[in-house]
């Protein structure tokens, strides 16, 4: 870059400048026909796929209304935030929660974020098991279930989670922090869920000296898989859905679903209470859970429908693949264990 | 003029830091309306954090804490060993540094001034680029093993290890060293090594009485400012050492997230204290031992081929070359490694990766992080922080040097942008900022480009601070005495007399604002008031997904865009040789 392209660049940016500070690129506003939908970042920007395009331009379709996304990016936490300091919320529906979120967002404001969801069109269809909150605030639009993902090139993975202490394994699995990763807390949660909570943290002493090594994020550890740090990692069961796209040798991409048990972790979408359009955000639940959209948000999003009547490609569970016993903690039995049990495990884990 | 500028300086620094970070720290020792100091206390006394403190404070007999601590058995607590790292990470980076400021100092070499502007590439780095490129060089399957597989010479595991901590803080840290070192070199005054070499004194008598007393402060200034990095690592702590070796900033950022604010506040007042205390030590050190100069008549380079095939011509140069293997395997190969995993995927070399960015910038939806925009906004956020924390940084750096009492504890106080928690800073600009203030009704709240360039000037102006101040310092005060007897106001005298004297550390300055202002994410990513006015790191962050390469693509588009904004801001501030 010469000193003149520099240069022009910086006008341009200054011109940038300009424009932001006068708020001429507006969003977050919300009038009578616009809906705000907050979620997560890679709902919308994901390189795979992400179905907030499509979702967008379908209920703009359908309804006489503008869809803006919000994506703040502390995620949910940002409208924990906004309660507490008393600031109104400028967002129609949080679409992206699962049971965790909901019993840490409960037990940390006095009010409720989320209103009832009322009388949502499509609701009988959801899959009995997927209702996960009580008050009936959430509705869920997809489940995912965490398994292991291992190198069939490289090993065999064991079936049960005492195999997964054999010598013959030692060092060979990834897995995340359960404190930040969601599914790094999925795979903790199992594990309570195997042995109880007067288990687990004996259980993850020992898988601790058989090399365990637990990483931050997703990404991280994934990376470490890919790239050979060891031939297991903890991960999603749709993952040769993904190995497939990119034209992976799907030997390399195996699922093992330990004691034939994965840990379901359904998402949900739930109206907020300062909704300036409640009654869109409804339909647009509505519409999420139509079969027609149910069958997309399977696939673009890769992750299993909640309803029993989605429209899905024939081959979808060819790649997709579910456990036999989903295993799953309810909103009653996180609700004041779900802190504990992993501020016990981050003490144990990193304890020096 | 400069006692305005310092007001509005000091307007910044409360607005856009002390305020809103200070709104966090309260909760420390505001619990439910009532002042309290025991959420601290808990947090010192437990010896998860603290170690054998916390054992003692909790009540753990005297004679057993002696007995462990002496007995090699000693726990040193999340905070122990943070700082334990932190050491070995800064010895690590010195160890790596210096070699190369005396090469970049001392030696002429085609594309040198070019390889001194890249230095500062793997400081703006996001963690999950570095992981990627550390992974691929140093893990099993590695670069390092496979070299090291072909000389026969086994094969090492050094990920998820603290050894692949320390190695990735140099990574990071090493560059700064470089940097800092390299600019108080340069500002050596030959005239000065000359007289001592007439006056009959060996070119190491001279080296280590005149110009070593010059580099020493900036050695240790490097040092302290990567000490605070490391004490604060987050990201990079958990994607290369794994959970067992948690930093103190995971658990300030786990209990944010879990809305323990005080316990979280708490933790990381211990954090800042620690880092501020070192800042605070070295700062007393550097007051007492400021060598005098009188001007910069930089010291000449040496051909880095040797004139004569003797002992001490040769000697260096292998040492030299001893540390380009070094250097090499540390920066280059991770960096090599970016750049390979962005061009690769399952089936060998492909450019859809980047492929996936053109898709991106010319069919994405208006909603969604395109690559140009991101661009745009980096070096637009970059200059314009820039230009406000080179006059900030002077003008405190001016205002610091000058002797009064407590001078020490007001340049540590400085420093704080650089030493407060990010997780801290960000949930404070979120309250402070974003969500603003309810003022006669009107909530008055600030976001956007401003505050964002804003928010990056504050946590760049402490580094010009730190590379121009010493040199201020050296400066003879005779010199702006009498420019002031001849008629200049001080800030001519700072402009034409002072700054000209200093100018490769102004350089130097100019260069660490702009790179901490394209590295930066978490201000950013909680100023922005819609999906406008995202950066490069922003962008890669959200191309991760369950394909890395888009993420990696846009990495590299970082690397190569900074790296040619490292040039275009040296080659404009020039290389004056003095007067």
């Amino acid at each position: 870059m010469d000193r003149r392209t520099f240069l022009a660049t910086t006008g341009a940016a200054a011109s940038t400048l300009a424009a932001g500070c006068t708020g001429l690129t507006g969003g977050g506003s919300s009038g009578e026909d616009t809906l705000v939908v907050a979620t997560y970042g890679s709902f919308i920007d994901s390189p795979s796929s992400s179905p907030g395009a499509w979702l967008k331009q379908r209920f703009e379709e359908e309804h006489d209304a503008r869809v803006v996304f919000q994506t703040p990016s502390n995620e949910l936490n940002h409208y924990v935030e906004r309660k507490k300091a008393g600031v109104d919320i400028d967002a129609d529906l949080y679409l992206g929660l699962n049971t965790e979120d909901l019993v840490r967002v409960d037990e940390n404001l006095e009010d409720s974020l989320f209103v009832e969801a009322g009388d949502i069109g499509g609701l009988d269809s959801v899959k009995s098991g997927l209702q996960f909150d009580p008050q009936d605030r959430a509705v869920p639009y997809d489940t995912g279930y965490v398994s292991l993902v291992y190198d069939g090139t490289q090993m065999t993975a064991p079936e049960t989670f005492e195999g997964l202490l054999d010598e013959e394994f030692e060092g060979d699995l990834i897995a995340q922090n359960p404190a930040s990763s969601s599914t790094g807390r999925a795979f903790l949660l199992h594990t309570v869920h195997e042995y109880g909570e007067d288990g687990y943290l004996d259980y993850w002493e020992n898988l601790q000296d058989n090399g365990v090594t637990v990483l931050g994020e997703w990404g991280d550890a994934y990376t470490a898989w890919e790239e050979g740090e060891a031939p297991m990692v903890v991960s999603y069961s749709t993952d040769r859905v993904f190995a497939d796209q990119s034209g992976s040798n799907m030997e390399k991409h195996k699922i093992r679903f330990l004691e034939d048990e994965a840990y379901a972790n359904p998402e949900g979408m739930a109206v907020f209470e300062d909704a300036a359009s409640p009654d869109l955000a409804r339909d647009f639940m509505e519409f999420v859970l139509t079969p027609e959209v149910q069958g997309e948000l399977a696939v673009q999003n890769v992750q299993f429908p909640a309803t029993t009547d989605a429209d899905l490609p024939d081959d979808y569970a060819e790649l997709a693949q579910s456990p036999p016993t989903p295993v799953t903690f309810s909103y009653d039995e996180l609700q004041g264990s779900v802190s504990g049990w992993i501020e016990d495990w981050t003490r144990q884990f990193a304890s020096n | 003029m400069l006692g305005a500028a310092a007001v509005l300086i000091s307007l910044l620094l409360v607005g856009v830091f002390y305020y809103p970070v200070g709104r966090v720290f309260v909760e420390a020792v505001v619990v439910g309306g009532q002042v309290t100091l025991g959420v601290i206390w808990d947090v010192l006394s437990d010896p998860f954090y603290t170690g054998e403190l916390g054992r003692l404070l909790s009540g753990a007999s005297p004679g057993s804490v002696v007995r462990r601590l002496f007995g090699g058995r000693a726990r040193l607590g999340i905070v122990g060993f943070t700082a334990y790292q932190a050491a070995l990470s800064t010895l690590a980076s010195v160890a790596l540094g210096l070699p190369g400021a005396y090469l970049l100092a001392r030696y002429e070499f085609p594309g040198r001034r070019t390889l001194r502007s890249l230095t500062m590439l793997p400081f703006v780095l996001p963690s999950m680029m570095v992981a990627i490129g550390f992974v691929a060089t140093f893990g099993s399957e590695g670069t390092l093993n496979a070299v090291l597989g072909t000389l026969g010479l086994g094969h090492v595991k050094l990920l998820y290890t603290l050894e692949a901590i320390v190695v990735a803080h140099a990574f990071y840290n090493a560059p700064l060293v470089v940097r800092m070192t390299t600019a108080a070199w340069e500002s050596v005054d030959a005239s000065a090594v000359e007289t001592a070499r007439s006056l009959g004194a060996s070119p190491l008598h001279a080296f280590r009485t005149v110009v070593a007393p010059q580099l020493v402060p900036a050695v240790l200034m490097s040092a302290a400012l990567t000490f605070v990095f490391t004490f604060g690592s987050f990201p990079i702590v958990l994607a290369l050492g794994g959970y067992q070796l948690s930093t103190v900033e995971v658990f300030v950022y786990q209990l944010i997230r879990d809305f323990s604010y005080a316990e979280a506040a708490a933790l990381a007042l211990l954090e800042l204290g620690i880092s501020l205390a070192l800042m605070y030590g070295y700062l007393r050190y550097e007051a007492r031992h400021a060598a005098r100069t009188r001007g910069a008549r930089p010291l000449p380079r040496k051909s880095l081929l040797p004139d004569r095939l003797t002992g001490r011509e040769l000697l260096p140069r292998l040492g030299l070359a001893a540390y380009g293997v070094v250097a090499a395997l540390v920066f280059l190969a991770p960096i090599a490694s970016m750049l390979y995993a962005s061009v690769s995927g399952p089936t060998g070399l492909t450019l859809d990766h980047f492929q996936f960015l053109v898709e991106r910038q010319t069919t994405g939806a208006q909603f969604q992080v395109r690559p140009l925009p991101a661009i745009r906004n980096s070096l637009l956020f970059g200059v314009a922080s820039l230009a406000l924390a080179l006059p900030m940084g002077v003008v405190v750096a001016v205002l610091t040097t000058r002797d009064y009492r407590g001078r020490s504890l007001v340049g540590a106080v400085a420093m704080a942008p650089l030493a407060v928690s990010g997780i801290v800073v960000g949930l404070g600009l979120l309250r402070g900022l974003v969500f603003g203030a309810e003022i006669a009704g009107h909530r008055i709240a600030v976001d956007g480009a401003a505050a964002i360039v804003a928010a990056h000037a504050v946590a760049g102006y402490p580094f010009v601070v730190r590379v121009v101040a010493p040199g201020l310092d050296r400066l003879d005060p005779s010199l702006v005495e009498s420019a002031r007897a001849l008629g200049a106001p001080r800030i001519r005298a700072l402009l034409d007399v002072e700054l000209p004297l200093v100018w490769p550390a102004v350089v130097a300055g100019a260069a660490f604002a702009f790179a901490i202002s394209i590295g930066e994410f978490t201000a950013t990513a909680v100023l922005a008031n819609s999906t406008g006015q995202y950066t490069m790191p922003v962008a890669i962050q959200r191309f991760i997904g369950r394909r890395l390469g888009p993420a990696t693509a846009m990495g590299v588009v970082l690397l190569v865009v900074t790296a040619l904004s490292f040039v275009c801001i040296e080659r404009l501030g020039g290389e004056r040789d003095g007067l």
